[in-house]
């Protein structure tokens, strides 16, 4: 499904990622750790086609994205969905339209279906006209997980996506969050400094340290 | 990707080269010196024409520094009586044109004014010459342009943490020790910022010294290019001006390298309750210099006006009002539209160089006063004329002086600053997130422009063709020398009126104009109000 091989990454001038390969298979949940600056954002963003880097390949369902830590097909192309740390909710957008942003290719009556799903899945029935400074932190988190779902991307990457939330907010979430990726069967890797939460969400967790990816 | 920035690199440069190209042609008449009537200006008229600029940007400077500082300090750190709505009242001067507080002071404290007749009949004192010198000129100026300074001052001091003030409180400093020792040198770079965009338009001044008979380069300008009419010689003296301008811009960014000392909150709490007679004292003050720049000129305007109206208001105000509103209206349109393509976020622009430059070029407009614009184009043409003949054309004087696309360009190059700062300041918000949010949607380029951006930067599009149609309204010199022929404006109607000395007459358009500026500008007061609630 994903493969990443050899991927080198540099951050203030430093190699912080070596040689890192991964390979996920469909419907796989796979948590990254690793402390600041260890260069595991920076490992997203290359899959999700964001930043180049020196080395790198990655691979989606055979089909080949990025090579020699350079991109060959752009973010829009890629058909990954990514969600960020602080939610990154268009403001001048309400809901409804945050959440079918991605699929305005579809009829306004498929696109009006496929949004009210994705919000029932998240218990988030009526709040399609509210605007994100309208919602809580647990429900801005809700929305932004929900968008980057909408259009069923092959894979999902969450950057720290529970890290603005309290304590039980999150360890709510992140169960619910599970539970939504394996109903929709989708492979996913979350980057996270967190242990408990990485064990509770994944199926799989490694941790980069010293520059290689180890998995537990 | 590379394509893509080769395209947008080439249709920025084109859009920023051209609005700065009123500097390179000025820059350009250096090379075409016209020796006689040159040695003619500096011999006679220059150091003059230096020493009055200098001591009029002297006195402007230390003048609205010290008041703009000092009633911003008052309404942000003390607690006086009346003190919530002369906070908002202080702002209403940058509804008057400087041009219209002249003829107004000019009005009542000229030798035939009420005030001087009041003097020399009732009190038996001597009557003096009010354009004689230049106190009176500064004062002016002072209460005109005060408000950039007090704006800019109060932002500053309103992010000031409390708690600094508090604890020189504690460490025994007097109040006055606090404002000198704390207070004042944190909020510098914002004085300073104040002070340049004052000094910039004391520069480009026309009216105002024109009708005080006090000469300045716009001045002289416009006398070589009118009087001379040598076009070579006024773009000669504008590139001095253009001089004076970049070594202001240069002082003001040294002022500003400081490091930022205050917090990003802003706080409402007061440390100083003034009571009792201080408290009316500072009352007192602070609602003199409100009565002096706005209450007492506009309540002139509304007497003379009334007693006019009848006699001066005719079909021509028609004309006068469609051409001021058909300039405003597509000079605003036109910088607006510009400005949005210069600040657009784009990788392009990120990653190059050039761009930055080119578009930090094309904002340097508002160094370069309304005349330095006009003879700039002028001169341009006449360049291309000159050119065309050579080569067996035509001139295309006759085409373009005096046409209206000539006076929108003057406009559009001369306040792109003020639409590209508001919007750049808007499109400075849409963090990268968003766009690679839309990016990992799906959305195209254009979808991402039409849909992202564009809404995002909506206020601050508004915002700025606000600015902008005020700015263009009130402009003198740029239309005085590039109107097209029977097409006054409003601006126009109040100096030709006032320079005759028919004040009570040029009460009537001063008054519509400033009608429509405080309509626009609480527009602009609404707009900012609600941006600030929803961010």
């Amino acid at each position: 499904m994903l493969s990443v091989a050899n991927l080198s990454i540099e951050y203030q001038n430093k190699t912080v990622v070596d040689g890192l390969n991964l390979e996920l298979a469909q419907g796989e949940i796979f948590a990254l750790l690793g402390d600041s600056g260890s260069g595991k954002s920076s490992t997203l963003r290359f899959i999700a086609g964001l930043d180049n880097t020196k080395h790198g390949k990655v691979e989606l369902d055979g089909v080949r994205l990025s090579d020699h830590g350079q991109h060959i097909i752009a973010p829009e192309s890629r058909e990954v969905g990514m969600v960020f740390q602080d939610y990154a909710l268009f403001p001048h957008m309400n809901v409804f339209k945050n959440v079918s942003f991605g699929i305005n290719h579809l009829t306004k009556s498929d696109q009006k279906r496929r949004v009210n799903e994705l919000l029932s899945m998240v218990d988030l029935q009526g709040s399609e006209d509210k605007y994100p400074h309208q919602l809580s932190g647990g429900e801005q988190q809700r929305v932004s997980l929900i968008r980057a779902l909408a259009p069923a991307p092959k894979i999902l990457l969450m950057d720290e996506p529970f890290s603005s939330l309290d304590k039980n907010h999150r360890d709510q979430l992140v169960v619910q969050v599970r539970h939504i990726l394996k109903k929709t069967n989708t492979t996913s890797i979350l980057v996270t400094h967190d242990r408990d939460e990485a064990n509770t969400l994944a199926d799989k967790v490694g941790k980069i340290n010293h520059k290689q990816l180890t998995l537990n | 990707m590379e394509k893509h920035c080769f395209k947008s690199k080439i249709w920025i440069s084109i859009v920023a080269l051209l609005v700065a190209m009123p500097i390179f042609v000025v820059a350009f008449s250096w090379l075409l010196p016209e020796h006689e009537l040159w040695a003619y200006f500096s011999e006679n008229i220059l150091s003059a024409l230096i020493s009055s600029t200098l001591i009029l940007l002297l006195g402007v400077g230390v003048g609205v520094t010290l008041l703009g500082t000092v009633l911003a300090y008052l309404v942000v750190m003390v607690e006086f009586p009346g003190r919530k709505w002369l906070e908002w009242a202080l702002f209403l001067p940058f509804a008057i044109p400087a041009y219209v507080l002249a003829f107004v002071y000019l009005g009542v404290f000229d030798y035939s004014g009420y005030a001087q007749v009041w003097m020399r009949e009732v009190l038996g004192l001597p009557g003096f010459d009010i354009r004689a010198g230049s106190w009176a000129i500064i004062l002016t100026f002072v209460l005109v342009f005060y408000p950039y300074v007090y704006m800019m001052t109060r932002a500053s001091f309103k992010r000031q943490k409390v708690s600094m003030i508090e604890a020189g409180k504690l460490l025994g400093a007097s109040p006055i020790r606090v404002f000198f020792k704390i207070s004042l040198p944190l909020a510098r770079p914002a004085a300073a910022a104040g002070l340049l965009v004052t000094l910039m338009e004391t520069l480009a001044d026309f009216g105002v010294v024109s009708l005080f008979n006090y000469d300045t380069f716009t001045t002289a300008i416009y006398s070589a290019w009118g009087d001379f009419r040598s076009i070579e010689v006024a773009a000669q003296l504008a590139s001095l001006l253009v001089l004076v301008a970049f070594f202001l811009i240069y002082f003001e960014k040294k002022a500003r390298g400081q490091a930022k000392y205050y917090s990003a909150d802003v706080t409402n709490k007061k440390p100083y309750q003034a009571t009792g007679v201080m408290g009316w004292f500072i009352t007192l003050f602070v609602f003199g210099v409100f009565m002096l720049s706005f209450a007492m000129p506009m309540l002139q305007l509304v007497i003379w006006g009334w007693s006019s109206v009848a006699d001066e208001w005719s079909v021509k105000y028609i004309d006068l009002i469609t051409s001021t509103s058909i300039l405003t209206i597509t000079a605003a349109l036109i910088t607006v539209a510009l400005a949005t393509v210069l600040a657009l976020p784009g990788r392009c622009k990120q990653a190059s160089n050039w761009l930055k430059s080119v578009i930090r070029l094309a904002t340097l407009g508002y160094a370069l006063p309304g005349s330095v614009m006009a003879v700039g184009l002028l001169y341009g043409i006449n360049q291309v004329s000159l050119i065309n003949i050579h080569f067996g054309g035509e001139s295309i004087n006759h085409v373009i002086y005096g046409s209206i696309a000539l006076l929108l360009f003057a406009y559009v190059s001369r306040f792109m600053a003020i639409a590209y700062s508001s919007i750049e300041a808007s499109a400075q918000q849409i963090k990268p997130v968003y766009t690679q949010s839309a990016r990992l949607l799906g959305a195209s380029r254009m979808r991402l422009v039409w849909q992202v951006y564009l809404p995002m930067m909506t206020p601050g599009i508004l915002a700025g063709g606000l600015l902008v149609a005020v700015d263009v309204m009130k402009e003198l010199p740029a239309t005085y020398l590039l109107r097209p022929f029977g097409w006054d404006t409003l601006a126009i109607q109040v100096y030709e009126l006032s320079a005759e000395g028919l004040y009570e007459r040029a009460a009537v358009p001063a008054l519509i104009m400033v009608i429509f500026g405080a309509m626009l500008m609480g527009v602009f007061q609404y707009l900012d109000k609600k941006s600030s609630k929803t961010s």
